[in-house]
């Protein structure tokens, strides 16, 4: 963009050059005086004249007519070096002079006030422009006030704009650009008010050095403050619009986890409320056998029972943003041999295969989250895994800063339009009566992942499927702690 | 010993303690309950029991300090339960003196050996101090430092003894990652996990028989070591 030029000393200087231009045009044509008449000289004057005008604008152009008259008067018509005129010729090309003077400094004048009139149009749409476009992308009514500041600031050429939120308690929803440690005092030079058709939303304030704004220049800071308004207006339609959406969503999964919930915990409840009103019964005496196989089924349900309070529970603390792991440096091996030794009896049908190095690097993580994952994937791997096949966990650290886990089996494909959506609370690919679960334990391990800072996701391999997650290899900055080895004693 | 054992069940869970009482004295126990706090620190200061089964969520004064208080006067091993989503209190309870955990819900044959160990670990402490651990083919002279497997001796390096020697001093007992840290290495290593991760696979490949099955140091998740005594 050019620098505008201050107007207080163009003021001077221009109509300055322009009489030397004249002056300097006189000079040549007084040395050329004997052979010039004065008509060509007249001609010759319009030169410098209408560059004057051309170039420094109508101020200067008249200034420079001026002189040119009077040194053509003065210099070239008879009686030399006075203002007097003696022949009706010479007067009939002064006038004519002055006419074609006057009537080229209005025609040049006109021309270059239209181009200077359609160059801060342009401006002025372009930066209009660039407040729609840059107010379209955003959403919080925070940064498009600020957004409003700056571009003020910049397009009315201001020292200090001050935009505040109406409503807004002191300290907050209001900011002062350019930030600096001194802010100017008094009143503000010029105000506008953020104003919807609900009401005054904010105001625009500024100060300027260069005194008062021109009607152009309240006309923009008026339209500015006419699309804050609008952006405002659209920020706070789409913040309601986002609540309700999100209140419909969760009165969906309410419903969904009550129709889960009690369909799951009834059923565990059924068959221990069977079995021990059995057991409790006087008049059948029960055979060592069946007492423990109605033994066996209480005690499986109520371990089922317990897990489905566990999984709700974490569920609400992942939903609650409670789930805080406590990051320690773990070895992923240790908390995979925990996971397996304890499910050890659920692996009895499958080949479990592990590929999880001891030299891998410790990780930071939560050793019963982890362990939970584990547990959730394994578990999940297993019950869609035909029996006699194999049941994987690998890990290998990444070169980009990432370890990369897999829990694969080889059970059937999980098809595409549900592999996106298996993380999800209560989605199941398989219908609910026929496997059991809440639809929790793969979400779960998706807020333990990302809580980790990690990734999860599910792919279909050839020939089996597998859940995938990667996490951070590094924690608040810091390398894994290097294996210690024996001290030499 | 000759009495029956004395058991303090502390729990604000009326059918906990009722199935509790059953069990225990069907096992030959002697049996007392209380169902908050102060009650149980009040039943303990006038028949002093020999294990305390002390809940973690109890109302107005919380398990913790039960057992901080309790640990001012009594020796008295405290076994501590806790449900799932309280895990956090389990560590800080141990680290306040008490003696091992059971997550709620747990099976009784699981309640009844953590009770034979934290008798069996009080009637040690009541005697002359314990000389020799033995954990399957293991011996650990905590006199000598020397240990032993299957006859032969194991070098240990100086940690790795602190390390073996204080978790055998201790066997059956959970001992968290603070307190193992804080004893060997000392204050300011307390949270360092990550060497007695390294001491403990390294004692592992020393003295168990599978260093992936561990029979001896045993993990506890997220908490601690325990180590298992066979004699």
């Amino acid at each position: 963009m050019r620098r505008p030029t201050t107007p207080s000393k163009s003021y001077l200087l221009h109509p300055l050059v322009a009489l030397v231009a004249i002056g300097a045009a006189t000079a040549v044509l007084a040395w050329l005086r004997g052979s010039l008449t004065t008509a060509t000289v007249a001609i010759l004057y319009l030169l410098p004249v209408g560059l004057s005008t051309a170039l420094w604008g109508l101020g200067p152009g008249v200034v420079a007519a001026v002189a040119a008259f009077l040194a053509l008067n003065f210099f070239f018509i008879e009686p030399y070096y006075t203002l007097t005129v003696h022949h009706t010729q010479d007067l009939l090309v002064l006038i004519v002079f002055l006419i074609v003077a006057g009537v080229l400094n209005q025609l040049v004048g006109r021309a270059q006030l239209g181009q200077a009139l359609a160059t801060a149009n342009e401006r002025e749409a372009t930066r209009l422009y660039e407040l729609s476009a840059g107010l379209a992308a955003l959403n919080d009514e925070d940064s498009i006030l600020r957004l409003l500041g700056e571009q003020a600031l910049r397009a009315l050429e201001a020292d200090q704009v001050e935009v505040q939120r109406a409503g807004a308690r002191d300290g907050e929803g209001r900011w002062r650009l350019p930030e600096g440690p001194s802010p100017k005092e008094g009143p503000p030079d010029a105000v506008a008010p953020v104003q919807s058709s609900k009401g005054r939303l904010g105001e625009i304030r500024l100060w300027r050095a260069a005194g008062p704004l021109t009607e152009a220049q309240a006309r923009l800071l008026r339209t500015y403050a006419g699309q804050g308004a609008l952006a405002l207006d659209r920020a706070r339609l789409r913040e309601a619009e986002t609540r309700a959406k999100v209140s419909e969503e969760s009165d969906r999964l309410k419903s969904a986890l009550l129709s889960s919930v009690s369909h799951e915990l009834r059923s565990p409840l059924a068959t221990i409320k069977a079995a021990v009103t059995s057991l409790s019964h006087e008049e059948v005496s029960w055979n060592s056998e069946a007492r423990r196989d109605l033994l066996a089924a209480v005690e499986e349900e109520t371990d089922h029972l317990n897990r489905l309070v566990g999984n709700l529970l974490d569920m609400s603390r992942i939903e609650a943003g409670a789930l805080k792991p406590d990051r320690k440096w773990n070895a992923l091996r240790e908390i995979v041999e925990g996971v397996v030794r304890r499910m050890g009896a659920a692996f009895a049908d499958h080949r479990l295969e592990v590929d999880v190095p001891d030299e891998l690097p410790l990780v930071a993580v939560d050793y019963l989250q982890m362990d939970q994952v584990f547990t959730n994937l394994l578990s999940n791997c297993l019950k869609y895994a035909p029996p006699g096949t194999a049941v994987a966990v690998r890990a290998h650290p990444l070169a980009d800063g990432w370890l990369d886990v897999e829990v694969t089996n080889q059970g059937p494909p999980v098809p595409a339009e549900h592999i996106e959506r298996i993380f999800d609370k209560f989605y199941r690919v398989t219908n609910a009566e026929r496997v059991t679960g809440t639809g929790l334990g793969l979400s779960i391990c998706r807020g333990i992942i990302e809580a980790h800072g990690g990734r999860i996701w599910a792919e279909n391999r050839p020939g089996g499927f597998a859940f995938r997650f990667r996490l951070p290899t590094t924690f608040e900055g810091h390398l894994p702690p290097a294996p210690l080895e024996a001290e030499a004693e | 010993m000759t009495a029956e054992p004395h058991i303090l069940v502390i729990d604000d869970e009326p059918q906990i303690l009722r199935a509790l009482r059953t069990i225990l004295r069907e096992q030959r126990f002697h049996v007392t309950t209380a169902s908050t706090g102060e009650e149980g620190l009040t039943l303990a200061a006038a028949n002093p029991p020999d294990v305390v089964i002390l809940d973690l969520s109890l109302p107005k004064m919380d398990g913790i300090d039960v057992c901080a208080r309790l640990r001012e006067w009594s020796q008295a091993p405290i076994i501590v339960l806790s449900v799932r989503d309280r895990e956090n209190d389990k560590v800080l309870a141990l680290d306040r003196g008490a003696d091992d955990y059971l997550t709620k819900p747990f099976g009784i044959e699981e309640l009844l050996a953590r009770i034979r160990v934290a008798l069996r670990h009080a009637a040690l402490a009541h005697g002359s101090k314990t000389e020799r651990v033995v954990s399957g083919p293991v011996t650990i002279d905590l006199v000598s430092h020397i240990v032993t497997r299957e006859g032969a001796e194991v070098k240990l390096t100086g940690t790795e003894f602190r390390l073996l020697g204080y978790l055998a001093a201790n066997a059956g007992r959970v001992l968290t990652h603070r307190m193992i840290l804080t004893h060997v290495w000392g204050p300011e290593y307390a949270d360092h996990t990550e060497y007695l991760r390294v001491y403990v696979r390294q004692l592992r490949k020393k003295l168990e028989p599978d260093a992936d099955e561990p029979q001896i140091l045993l993990t506890e998740p997220g908490i601690g070591y325990r180590l298992v005594a066979t004699g």
